[in-house]
């Protein structure tokens, strides 16, 4: 309580005028499932001729081959181009779709149970193996305009020490850069991450776990900051970096890379 | 052959269509994938956790199973044994379908269910599945416990009326400031945005009986539930339980984490593209052109 002298004072709610709203609305019961899967729609499919074929033996078969080669060049040279894309996009740009699945979340037969306690004491390092990440945190903190601040050190990450501090409920943040004026920093290769990958954050000499169970990634402008600072019932963590297009007249990237995580007990 | 005049079409029309046809399936191809790989969203998890709300309800066993397409992605789980007043922690589930069934405590899991429930858990999102009511007309009811951040600087608190002894509850701050009113058994508030701090709150039947007190201290950026429940004497209880927590100092906007040196090998690749396209198009044009000068 800011003033614990007025509490009455303090009230926002005169009155709870929703009762009696049944909260408890059989609707929800209604939620449709999703539509199983359907067939994967059939590839384009040439039109019905290979039994045909033999009737019309006007085609001379250089000029057959001739086609089958065209063909089977432009759909090379679009699959190298397709390719080049997804595989040179650069740090800040690559970016491919996270796994639509989810990693079975019953580690060791037990389903993860929310709110485990953690050590006492502020993060000191976080530790991602399947990128191969580990660094000291330092402590962030928000400026003037209540923007968080980027770590000083582009290979080292670091801890928003005015939320909620990893292996406590709610949603942790951790961020890094993803690369400095010359090459990569510590977090740049976040956008690798898929679900199920496992984020272990140090909390004085106690390792906290997490998993990985989604990731996005969103202009900075359109930051949705309500999903990745919104109240969660267990301890939860996001690591945040940088993506997207380069804004040469800004000199920073357009988007920011979101990957959530859930603490698991194990 | 059944259809003899299917088959008198000259070739020359179907082979440039053929030609034509998988190049365009291909750039299409190209094309839808350039669009999905631009924004990434991920499936995530939802919550589930489990209630007995139910004053005069024996104790059930209460099964959570995954239903559906969702049936490979949780492991089905029993909570044993619950009885009135009982909330279980919060489930973290994969988003999808799932069915809550309450048997009597101790029967078999093959034996009918007394009571069932599908809870559809969305990314994200939280769900209370509470039996509530009396035990003649028990029911199974999904509560989604809207999780969304408090104003700034407010926390969210919502009521769970479970009493039995109250068919109308009515809570109020010591001074006689009415907080809620007529709040009816088996039913449940909206969250209201209350200021933080400590709050000292008093229970009664409305109209009647005495007041029970509740003392109470709500974080800024948090969520709770008041559960008001029949204590053994006949008497209101209540039990605050923290939904979630958030914290109370929200940055505003995303952070800057990059100083640009990846960025060089961004153009090399749109360099790479083009070169490419450009190659496969001109290839295809001097093909057709070709195969139509040929039958000519």
């Amino acid at each position: 309580m800011n003033d614990a002298s007025s509490p009455v004072a303090a009230v926002g709610v005169a009155r709870v005028p929703a009762i009696g709203v049944a909260a408890v609305d059989p609707a929800n019961l209604a939620v449709p499932e999703p539509a199983p899967m359907s067939e994967p729609a059939p590839m384009l499919q040439p039109a019905p001729m290979s039994t045909s074929r033999a009737a019309r033996v006007r085609r001379p078969p250089r000029l057959q081959r001739q086609i089958e080669l065209t063909v089977f060049a432009i759909t090379g040279l679009l699959v190298l181009a397709l390719g080049t894309l997804v595989a040179v996009g650069g740090a800040g740009e690559r970016w491919s779709l996270p796994n639509a699945g989810w990693v079975e979340p019953c580690v060791h037969g037990a389903c993860l149970e929310v709110g485990m306690a953690a050590a006492p004491g502020g993060p000191t390092r976080v530790q991602i193996p399947s990128i191969k990440v580990d660094s000291l945190l330092e402590p962030l903190h928000r400026d003037a305009n209540g923007v968080l601040q980027a770590p000083v050190a582009f290979l080292r990450a670091g801890w928003y020490a005015e939320g909620v501090v990893p292996g406590d409920p709610g949603p942790a943040v951790i961020a890094g850069h993803v690369d400095s004026l010359d090459g990569p920093a510590v977090f740049a290769k976040l956008h690798e991450l898929r679900a199920g990958d496992t984020v272990v954050v140090v909390r004085g000499s106690e390792p906290v776990t997490f998993q990985v169970t989604a990731t996005g990634r969103y202009p900075k402008n359109q930051f949705p900051t309500d999903q990745v600072y919104g109240p969660t019932p267990g301890a939860e963590l996001r690591l945040i970096t940088c993506g997207g297009a380069f804004d040469e007249a800004r000199g920073s990237y357009h988007d920011n890379v979101v990957v959530y995580a859930v603490a698991v007990s194990d | 052959m059944t259809h003899p005049h299917s088959e008198r079409v000259s070739p020359t029309v179907p082979i440039g269509r053929r030609v034509a046809a998988i190049a365009t399936a291909v750039l299409v191809g190209a094309g839808l994938s350039l669009l999905a790989a631009a924004p990434a969203q991920g499936a995530g998890v939802g919550y589930v956790r489990l209630a007995h709300l139910s004053p005069d309800s024996p104790e059930v066993d209460v099964y959570l199973d995954p239903t559906g397409p969702n049936k490979p992605n949780f492991k089905s789980k029993v909570f044993g044994g619950v009885g009135y007043g009982v909330v279980s922690a919060y489930q973290i589930v994969p988003v999808g379908s799932y069915l809550v069934s309450m048997r009597p405590k101790g029967a078999p899991p093959n034996t009918p269910t007394t009571l069932t429930a599908t809870v559809n858990v969305l990314a994200g999102k939280a769900y209370t599945v509470a039996g509530v009511g009396k035990n003649v007309d028990l029911g199974l009811r999904v509560l989604v416990d809207d999780l969304s951040r408090p104003q700034s600087g407010k926390a969210k608190v919502r009521i769970i009326q479970a009493s039995g002894i109250a068919p109308l509850l009515d809570i109020s701050l010591p001074n006689g400031t009415p907080i809620a009113v007529g709040v009816a058994f088996a039913t449940t508030t909206a969250y209201q945005q209350v200021a933080p701090g400590t709050w000292s709150l008093q229970l009664k039947p409305a109209g009647s009986g005495t007041a029970s007190t509740v003392n109470t201290t709500l974080d800024s950026g948090d969520v709770y539930s008041l559960i008001v429940l029949d204590d053994a004497n006949g008497r209101l209880k209540a039990e605050v339980r923290v939904d979630a927590r958030g914290g109370s100092s929200v940055p505003v906007e995303g952070v800057g984490t990059g100083g640009g040196g990846l960025r060089s090998s961004n153009p090399l690749a749109m360099i790479g593209i083009g070169v490419a396209m450009a190659a496969a198009l001109g290839l295809l044009s001097v093909r057709l052109f070709r195969l139509s000068r040929r039958r000519s």
